[in-house]
């Protein structure tokens, strides 16, 4: 896996100085937690002295992680040992004495890890949403991308939301991420889409081909935005993706339907998907798709990340 | 003097310990705990008690070991009575498929290895267990651990992990003072840990009527390498003694058994802990677990990256070096005792018999 590439891999909200957390990139497992001024840190999640996993540790009033075995206590920016307290000495230990740092950004509501330190740090849309949630769905990174763009309805649900199998646009490359737009109708007694002239909404992924990150916007026929999501999933162990996400509901929604969107829960990225459904989605976006990520990833590797 | 053992090759061998600081260094960080298999020794596989006409199963690397009685006396095959299909016989039982059993210390040992070599004096030495057995029930429990046994072993001889680990039970880091003392042979690690004024267990101020805040701590671990099997013997002032027997029975490469006794007899009557301390290893036996088992897959292939070590490792290094000297020495064919395991190791583990 590309070193240099920025994962969301948590929510602002996940992560604090009561309980260090465990996440993957892959099938590198990393804890994050929250110092005691406030910055997130991410380290891998093996302390170095015998393997046991930092993120059973704690965190300490100086802001450092102690691993919950031999107290061992880590400095969470640079991942420098600090600290043996059975040894009762101020020593300092070797450079070589350290846990695997991340560099960690935090924008948006978003807490986003890259594994190469020296990496530019990336520039993330600030503005956080409102709505948020996170789910491990057991499919592949790749799988969920290709099953975002074949049929949004496998992954996510968008309340009182239908999406078509009609495109609006096919997915192209637009400012290096992969766009697309989808036609979408109110659910309710209405004519099957294929006899329907015009639909009422539309809703637009915009995906940055490495990460897969994506934002999402419906709007209604007078292009007037509904809703807009961003959808982060990581590659995880043993073939599942992290997906965390942030939504706002748009506060001037003209129409009876869009005004019942308030109603309830707008937007959710589901926790499973339906293989039976999935199994039989025919291929169509996510061919464009495949092949436009490896043109795109070919010709940019390091500068990939969120638009 | 004669020669009567199969020691031949004594006179080359070299203490893995006291060689080169850099080989014992290399072989420190090449430890693959679960690729390491030791036999000719004897394994505690059931408590006495457990042990009746009805046969129970046990395992030793996955071989299967059948425990069960005929009249007082206690059996191991490699069979189940009512097996109708017989795989092929192993090496390690006779031709009726029965291995060498030995019941000492309220245990039912069965001999893992060369049938022709078994012999009662490679049973480990237990001071403060009662030869024939006998102590109550509570006393005594089963804890399973889902990691390779030598983790579980370097976890008991590194005691510093009680102060983190443990700390609601046995009390934290906090003292003035901590030496490690660490003794060898070819067959066995001792470690002894003093602590000067260490913050009281909680479970003696709990249970065993300690009312200071500090205590003077002496604990001693020691391993009986191929056995698997573990000492932990604790002096507290003020307090009451600890007597543990803690074997690691491997009873497949990733999977360890706890039969373990605590022997609170030296504690009052009238005194809780002499009930509550034995259940205590439930608990902590958990929080053990909480590390060995996701440490366990991280150490089942050779890693390229080297532990870290501090100083008050020596013990568990030296644990590492120890048990591979022995799988070396095995892989050449020299199964030998070079050390006596069940000669008295009172006086090495500061234990006066009342
Ligand atoms: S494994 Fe982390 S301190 Fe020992
Ligand atoms: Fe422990």
């Amino acid at each position: 896996m590309n070193k240099s590439v920025w994962w969301a891999v948590a929510r602002s909200e996940e992560v604090n100085s009561d309980k260090p957390i465990n996440v993957n990139i892959g099938d590198d497992p990393i804890v994050l937690w929250r110092d005691h001024q406030g910055t997130a840190r991410a380290l891998e999640d093996r302390c170095p002295h015998r393997r046991a996993p930092l993120s059973l540790g704690c965190v300490l009033g100086n802001g450092m992680i102690q691993c919950g075995y031999h107290g061992w206590t880590y400095d969470g920016e640079t991942g420098h040992l600090k600290d043996i307290p059975n040894l009762k000495s101020d020593a300092k230990f070797p450079k070589l004495y350290r846990a695997q740092a991340y560099q960690v950004v935090e924008s948006g509501g978003f807490v986003r890890l890259c594994a190469d330190t020296k990496a530019t740090p990336i520039d993330a849309p600030s503005q956080s949403l409102p709505l948020s949630g996170s789910v491990d769905v057991a499919l592949s990174h790749d799988q969920y991308l290709a099953a975002l763009f074949d049929d949004p309805s496998l992954v996510i649900s968008i309340r009182g939301v239908l999406f078509t199998p009609y495109l609006m646009s096919e997915l192209a490359e637009v400012d290096g991420q992969l766009v697309l737009e989808r036609s979408c109708k109110w659910a309710g007694p209405h004519w099957p889409s294929p006899f329907t002239s015009d639909f009422p909404i539309t809703l637009r992924i915009s995906t940055d081909p490495v990460t897969g990150e994506s934002e999402l916007l419906l709007r209604d026929d007078a292009f007037k935005p509904l809703l807009r999501a961003r959808v982060a999933p990581v590659p995880a162990a043993r073939g599942v993706t992290q997906v965390r996400w942030r939504a706002k509901l748009e506060s001037q929604r003209s129409g009876l339907r869009a005004k019942l969107m308030g109603l309830g829960q707008p937007f959710s990225v589901l926790s499973s998907v339906d293989g039976a459904a999935l199994r039989v989605l025919r291929p169509s976006a996510s061919i464009h798709a495949a092949a436009l990520r490896e043109t795109m990833t070919n010709t940019q590797p390091a500068e990939a990340g969120v638009a | 003097m004669l020669d009567v053992n199969d020691t031949a090759q004594a006179d080359d061998y070299v203490d893995p310990v006291t060689s080169d600081p850099r080989t014992f260094a290399a072989k420190v960080n090449s430890w693959v705990p679960h690729d390491i298999v030791l036999k000719d020794a004897w394994f505690p596989l059931a408590h006495s008690i457990a042990v009746t006409k009805k046969p129970v199963r046990r395992a030793v690397y996955s071989q299967p070991f059948f425990l069960w009685r005929e009249g007082e006396k206690a059996v191991a095959a490699e069979f189940h009575p009512a097996e109708d299909v017989k795989t092929a016989k192993s090496e390690y039982s006779d031709a009726a498929g029965r291995y060498p059993v030995i019941e000492k210390y309220g245990y039912v040992w069965g001999w893992f290895g060369n049938p022709a070599n078994a012999s009662p004096e490679h049973i480990p030495s237990l001071p403060y267990l009662p030869e024939d057995g006998g102590l109550p029930k509570h006393m005594l429990g089963t804890v399973r651990f889902d990691c390779t046994a030598p983790l579980s072993l370097e976890n008991l001889i590194d005691l510093t992990h009680a102060d983190f680990l443990h700390a609601d039970v046995v009390g934290d880091e906090k003292m003035d003072k901590e030496t490690v003392e660490v003794f060898h042979d070819s067959e066995t690690i001792t470690m002894v840990r003093t602590c000067k004024n260490k913050s009281v267990a909680p479970i003696m101020k709990m249970f065993g009527g300690v009312k200071d805040d500090v205590q003077q701590v002496r604990q001693v671990i020691r391993i009986y390498l191929r056995s698997h099997a573990a000492i932990a013997y604790g002096r507290f002032d003020p307090g009451d003694n600890v007597q543990l027997f803690h074997p690691c029975v491997p009873e497949t490469r990733d999977r360890t058994r706890l039969d373990y006794a605590m022997n609170t007899s030296n504690v009052k009557k009238t005194n809780p802990f002499r009930y509550m301390m034995p259940k205590a290893s439930y608990k902590v036996s958990r929080q053990d677990s909480s590390m060995t088992s996701p440490q366990s897959p991280r150490y089942m292939q050779p890693e390229k990256r080297k532990d870290l070590h501090s100083p008050l490792d020596e013990a568990g290094q030296k644990y590492r070096v120890l048990m591979m000297a022995l799988a070396e020495r095995q892989a050449k064919g020299d199964f030998a005792y070079r050390d006596n395991v069940s000669a008295d190791c009172s006086e090495i583990i500061g234990y006066q018999k009342p």
